[in-house]
């Protein structure tokens, strides 16, 4: 059984249909790079994964378990799928200690010297474990987005998303965000990332999918795929966000 | 046109005085801290409720914020025990005081809650947080925070709207006043003096609140 398993998925808001008969199955441990122009429905997508967005057509499938269904409780499936947004979302009014313990001691109860042992732990993978007292708008958005990845971290996640993370940033600090993600990947987390690092994405990811116009228009092995482009809109797209 | 003053009888009542300020600040304390739950439970509903529950808010705040607060008191003294309910003077006080903040309150506390971004709640979702568990640690805080000054100016105004109490013989700062007046005669300087008391109570509650502000709120 595939991990993910999206089937025909379709999403509209209102007249516009931003999926239109999307399907992709990602294997336990891959790693999956989305990449298109904005708007084509990348995006969209990873956020159907965990249930943010409802879908009106299709299915998405997560460890067998139906997302779409009305009956399946997201905030268990959701303990198991880490997302990690673009604009970071930390909670401003929490120290990042706390920031990362919330979720694992209200949601999972463990206790407060575990928590505060996790948030070392995992705050130590993105090498920012200095940075346990500060407050979110004491760092900066390298360090917040990597902040993020660790509260992700924190839940011991099955899957991780990553909603263009580096985008929000300013160029000097992506290096640093991406080198976390290397880290994460290198450990066998299954990831799938909307990203537009190209070069990041041909080195890290096993599978490349290029959205456009809400649907997945190409997809094959990352080197293979960004190499020798089969479709004119991913040569266009390549030559474009390359140049 | 001169007027000589004499405080010496309207001092002499002091405890009138006394007992009516403990009152006031007792009516004042423990509305707030009601108007407060009410704000937070209201606003809560009033902005993620269900839309039945959602209309039902925006009815007892609409009806509360658009009727006198005494026309609120008076039906809750004089009205209710012609359908059995009856209460005491204080406890009919408290009760429509309390149900009068608790409209404002939830009115400001909306305000907060509908400015917290959207990105902050899918955050506490995608972390498996429960709706409840996302307000309670996610949204009341930043909301809190963002509305104090709004929230502590109508709790002030509240403090001083308890001088209509006096009306159901509630006996509050105001009532003693009336008391002290008629016995002395002294109208000028009881009021002068009731207005001083007044005003040092709003003085101490603003410093009070901008307390709490720095202790709890200006950190983070």
């Amino acid at each position: 059984m595939s991990l993910v398993e999206l089937k025909n998925v379709v999403k509209r808001y209102g007249e516009n249909t931003v999926l239109n008969g999307v399907s992709l199955t990602v294997e336990k441990g891959e790693i999956i790079a989305i990449i298109g122009r904005s708007g084509s429905g990348k995006s969209t997508m990873l956020r159907c994964v965990n249930g943010l967005e409802p879908i009106q057509g299709g299915t998405v499938a997560f460890n067998g378990t139906v997302v779409n269904d009305p009956a399946t409780d997201l905030r268990k499936l959701r303990q198991h799928v880490g997302i990690v947004f673009q604009s970071f979302n930390l909670f401003p009014h929490l120290s990042v200690e706390k920031n990362i313990t919330l979720a694992p001691k209200v949601v999972k109860g463990v206790p407060p010297a575990e928590a505060r042992a996790l948030a070392e732990a995992v705050l130590r993978k993105v090498g920012l474990v200095e940075k346990i007292e500060a407050y979110p708008d004491q760092l900066s958005g390298g360090q917040q987005q990597r902040v993020a990845i660790a509260r992700s971290l924190a839940m011991q996640p099955q899957l991780m998303l990553f909603d263009e993370i580096t985008s929000a940033l300013d160029p000097e600090l992506v290096g640093e965000v991406l080198k976390v993600l290397e880290e994460v990947a290198r450990e066998g987390m299954t990831m799938m990332l909307v990203t537009h690092e190209i070069g990041f994405a041909r080195k890290v990811a096993n599978r490349v999918v290029f959205m456009h116009e809400g649907k997945i228009w190409e997809e094959g092995p990352a080197a293979k795929t960004l190499g020798s482009p089969r479709t004119p809109e991913l040569e266009t797209f390549l030559s474009a966000v390359l140049h | 046109m001169t007027y000589n003053f004499q405080f010496r009888d309207v001092f002499a009542a002091w405890e009138f005085l006394l007992e009516g300020l403990a009152l006031t600040l007792e009516l004042s304390l423990v509305t707030m801290a009601i108007g407060l739950v009410i704000g937070l439970a209201g606003a809560a509903a009033r902005v993620y409720g269900a839309p039945w529950l959602k209309r039902i808010v925006a009815v007892y705040v609409e009806t509360i914020r658009n009727t006198p607060l005494i026309v609120q008191l008076f039906l809750i003294f004089f009205g209710l025990p012609s359908a059995g309910l009856k209460f005491d003077a204080n406890t009919a006080a408290m009760i429509a005081l309390s149900i009068n903040l608790g409209a404002y309150s939830i009115e400001i506390i909306r305000a907060g809650l509908e400015a917290i971004p959207r990105s902050q709640i899918e955050a506490g979702q995608s972390l498996g947080l429960s709706p409840l568990q996302i307000y309670r640690y996610v949204i009341i805080f930043p909301a809190i925070k963002m509305m104090f000054p709004a929230l502590s100016s109508q709790f002030v105004l509240l403090m001083l709207a308890t001088s209509v109490v006096s009306q159901i013989s509630a006996q509050d700062l105001f009532h003693m006043a009336s008391i002290i007046q008629s016995r002395t005669f002294r109208d000028f300087e009881v009021y002068i003096l009731v207005a001083a008391a007044y005003l040092v109570l709003a003085l101490l509650f603003r410093l009070a609140f901008a307390g709490i502000y720095q202790f709890v709120f200006a950190r983070r």
